[in-house]
């Protein structure tokens, strides 16, 4: 009883700090409709900020906070100010979301550099020893935890609930247009409430700050928490946030206290692919069924490229005799290996590009069909001599069924919701793959895995291999290329901004949509195999989900719906961390740095401004469509 | 005689206590041009989205060409050739004026995914047949120079004149059109009158929404009026113009004295 007790109650502290976050996710949404991913990154901040006022210049623990705080609040708010406010007019869903990834990187990219990769163990604001009550007990800290959260929450309802600002802040996630007509100042509010979860989300990170181990990566740890607590309580509502955090907080301590540690988290996404499949709107969130975001609709407006057929042919020798020349003229090596890896990404980032950039079906699931791939085909070869191909061959099915099953029961989530399961899938992969060690090898990885062979030919050389997957990527892009300028990829087209009016021209939109998840699957764990055949050896993080933001950022950088888009991405991301390295310590803001300022000003990604820059004019020159037509149809 | 192209028995649809769609019926006789008219609010719009199932109606039923369409997924009716637009013109963003019409194709293209993904002669050929067709609709509208344009870059008009080339690429069996002159001037507004006599002419049921009573009374064979989701007359254009209900329903009671 005493031992329900207390793990109940370390919960409910560890939900307060998942609330907190969850609190900021949810105001942002509301007002912009754009999970922003850089909150973890506020808390991170406020927690390392408030060790060093408070441990290194031995501040009074209350001016230390504040100081903290107030810190981290205008850090926020200059961020806000010069990136995300400013992105949220021009940029479409996916967009923001890599951005407010980007936004993450740099601030923990900030906190290597300013903090080192040491972890800070925060000493508790009022002692260690821990209060009793009736043989349960407490670290002090919790009581702070548990009032910096009631006084947080109970300010911020009456903000949004009784002053002006909170009105305008709901006019704001109501009908940004009708409020801007309405006198509102939309930018100025978007960049308040901004500052606001920077404020909430630095509250959240000094007060949890004693009770974890703190690493200037452990931003990820807050918004990945955030995130699944927000979307078990409910999007874009203030209870609903708190009370997914505590849930999530007593849920993740029962099932580490009763069952087993390992499977936690297993439980927790578990939990939460369950409440998105039959409560999309949230679990504690009372009335209509919410699946999709019309909020998404408004801006799925894309700028189109057009590049004439000879000269797009013309492009595409001219690059591939390029990749084909490049192992000659960089020699093997360290270069080439990498090179290798870029393409066989590439090859699941055209999977994710037909799922997202044509079908418009955002997924955060990628790495997991990648995983399901390499964990089939290099199971399949060590422990049981299976040929390399069967073991493609069977990873591909096995993929394609799941991505069939998450099709079908996915298949009325749209935008956020669609993410967010996908996302939740692709977590729950990760921990079977770390977590099943008698058949993945868990964390220490599957070793031995052989080299590529069909038949009697075996690619056992680098080259061999580079070429290899070569010639598997340009099969793969002529296809993809006449089946996207089909009717097969109008459809896809169509489905991705309109279903209903896709429907109204006899468009199955479930059909098309399962066809592009499979497909996406399919080349996802094509990848995964020859990733695994072409490394052989294998680890979970190998494949695990920040993969799948790793390959959404090369499309998105690449240029959505654009097929040979994503490979200068898939160049671009692996190639910066080999151009960076000589840097250290300042690597991971460089990087993060890039990454968003490409988001917030090449909203067309690479190609598309490549393509513009060779035709300057024309796009100028246009004809002013509606007099012509005036003219035309008198 | 072949059954009629749309035959409407006994519909209605409420949403909450309002009576959007309330018992009615009335068919559209095969070939023929029908206009659907109505003050605002009338459902016309609802009658339309019943028809195509994007609502469910709560009673009565649709027949296409004598087959029922109760419980058929949208999809499937447009399969069937009963193809629509919409009040607010619903053109693709991110694809070309000509893309969006060669979207309409969807239900005639033949050739499989996979044959399109291998590039094969018979593909190909059939991809260039659509292209060349979907040419020759924007051509017949004034559109065809802008075809490589944005659809979403016309002006408000052009766009539903985007969605008649994508419906009319479906070669449809019926036509239903949601107010396909918005936003056209009279002389645009002549053109398509023209237009759509000649598709109607070339055998293509049309049923139309519109408010311009010049165009209704000019181009159509018959009149269907509803009034507060009632059907309060049908009948050629001259006989709804001297109907009684008629003009009550658009001015109101008073207007019969001034008439």
């Amino acid at each position: 009883m005493a031992q329900a007790a207390q793990i109940i109650l370390g919960g409910l502290l560890q939900g307060s700090v998942f609330a907190l976050v969850a609190l900021g996710l949810s105001l942002v949404y509301r007002v912009t409709g754009i999970i922003n991913l850089a909150q973890g990154g506020f808390c991170l901040l406020g927690a390392l900020v408030y060790d060093s006022f408070a441990v290194q210049l031995g501040w009074p623990v209350p001016a230390a906070a504040i100081a903290a705080a107030a810190a981290t609040t205008m850090f926020g708010l200059a961020l806000g100010a010069a990136s995300f406010v400013p992105a949220l007019a021009r940029l479409p869903n996916s967009s923001m979301l890599m951005l407010s990834a980007g936004l993450l990187t740099v601030i923990e990219g900030l906190a290597l550099i300013l903090w080192g990769s040491q972890p800070y163990a925060v000493p508790p604001f009022s002692g260690e020893r821990p209060l009793a009550f009736f043989g349960v007990r407490m670290p002090s800290q919790g009581l702070w935890i548990a009032a910096a959260a009631a006084l947080v929450i109970v300010a911020t309802w009456w903000l949004l609930a009784r002053t002006a600002t909170g009105k305008a802040l709901a006019a704001c996630a109501e009908n940004p247009l009708a409020a801007r007509i309405l006198g509102v100042d939309v930018a100025r509010l978007t960049l308040f409430s901004f500052g606001l979860t920077a404020f909430i989300g630095a509250v959240g990170g000094i007060v949890a700050a004693p009770i974890l181990s703190l690493q200037f990566d452990a931003g990820h740890f807050f918004t990945n928490t955030g995130f699944i607590a927000v979307a078990i309580g409910g999007m874009g509502s203030f209870a609903g946030a708190i009370a997914g955090g505590l849930f999530l907080g007593v849920a993740e301590q029962l099932a580490a206290g009763y069952i087993s540690s390992l499977f936690s988290n297993a439980l927790a996404l578990g939990l939460l692919l369950l409440t998105l499949l039959w409560r999309p709107q949230g679990l504690f969130v009372p009335g209509r069924r919410r699946r999709h975001d019309v909020r998404d609709e408004q801006r799925l407006y894309r700028a189109i490229l057009r590049v004439d057929g000879r000269g797009a042919a013309l492009a595409a020798v001219a690059a591939l005799a390029l990749l084909a020349a490049l192992p000659a003229l960089l020699g093997e090596g360290g270069v080439q290996s990498s090179l290798t890896i870029t393409l066989i990404l590439f090859i699941a980032v055209l999977g994710l590009d037909v799922l997202m950039g044509f079908a418009g079906q955002v997924s955060l699931g990628q790495a997991a069909f990648m995983a399901i791939g390499a964990y089939t085909a290099g199971i399949l070869a060590t422990r049981y001599g299976m040929p390399p191909l069967l073991g493609t061959l069977a990873g591909l099915a096995l993929s394609i069924l799941c991505a069939l099953v998450l099709a079908l029961v996915t298949m009325r989530l749209r935008g956020a919701y669609l993410a967010l399961a996908t996302l939740t899938f692709g977590l729950l992969v990760d921990q079977l793959a770390v977590g099943l060690t008698g058949i993945t090898g868990g964390p220490s990885g599957l070793v031995g895995i052989p080299s590529f062979a069909i038949g009697p030919w075996t690619f056992a050389t680098p080259s061999a291999m580079y070429a290899l997957v070569l010639a598997v990527i340009v099969a793969l892009v002529l296809a993809l290329a006449g089946a996207m300028r089909s009717s097969f990829g109008r459809a896809l087209q169509a489905i991705r901004t309109d279903q209903t009016a896709a429907a109204a021209l006899g468009i199955d939109v479930a059909r098309h949509k399962m066809a592009a998840f499979a497909l996406s699957a399919a080349l996802a764990s094509l990848a995964g195999s020859l990733y695994a055949f072409d490394f052989h050896f294998l680890s979970p993080e190998m494949v695990a989900t920040p993969r799948s933001f790793e390959m959404i950022a090369m499309l998105v950088l690449g240029g959505e719906g654009t097929l040979l888009g994503g490979l200068l991405g898939a160049a671009v991301v692996t190639l910066l961390p080999t151009v960076f390295q000589p840097l250290a310590d300042y690597k991971i803001l460089a990087e993060g740095a890039i990454l968003m300022l490409a988001f917030q000003y090449l909203p067309a990604g690479l190609l598309g401004s490549f393509v513009r820059l060779l035709e300057p004019r024309r796009g100028r020159r246009a004809p002013a469509a509606g007099d012509a037509v005036k003219a035309l149809l008198r | 005689m072949t059954a009629p192209a749309l035959e409407i028995s006994g519909l209605g649809k409420s949403f909450g206590g309002l009576r959007a769609v309330h018992d009615v019926s009335f068919a559209v006789p095969a070939g023929s041009l029908t206009a659907l008219i109505g003050p605002n609010g009338a459902g016309k719009s609802t009658l339309f989205n019943l028809v195509t199932n994007l609502f469910l109606p709560d009673a009565g039923a649709v027949r296409f060409f004598g087959t029922p369409l109760a419980g058929m997924a949208p999809h499937r009716i447009a399969a069937l050739g009963l193809l629509r637009t919409f009040q607010t013109a619903r053109v693709f963003p991110g694809m070309t004026a000509l893309d969006n019409v060669l979207a309409g194709a969807h239900r005639h293209a033949r050739a499989h995914p996979l044959a399109q993904a291998f590039w094969l002669p018979a593909a190909r050929r059939e991809e260039r047949a659509l292209r060349q067709r979907a040419s020759a609709l924007l051509d017949l509208v004034g559109l065809r120079e802008f075809r490589n344009l944005a659809g979403t870059s016309l002006p408000l008009g052009a766009q539903k004149l985007v969605e008649l080339c994508r419906a009319l690429m479906a070669r449809p069996r019926l036509l239903l059109l949601d107010e396909p002159a918005a936003g056209l001037n009279d002389a645009e507004t002549g053109e398509l009158a023209g237009l759509l006599r000649a598709v109607r002419d070339s055998g293509v049921t049309i049923m139309v929404v519109e408010h311009n009573m010049g165009l209704v009374m000019d181009i159509a064979d018959e009149v269907v009026v509803l009034d507060l989701g009632r059907l309060i007359a049908k009948g050629s254009p001259a006989e709804i113009r001297r109907d009684a209900r008629v003009v009550e329903a658009y001015l109101g009671p008073a207007a019969e004295g001034v008439r």
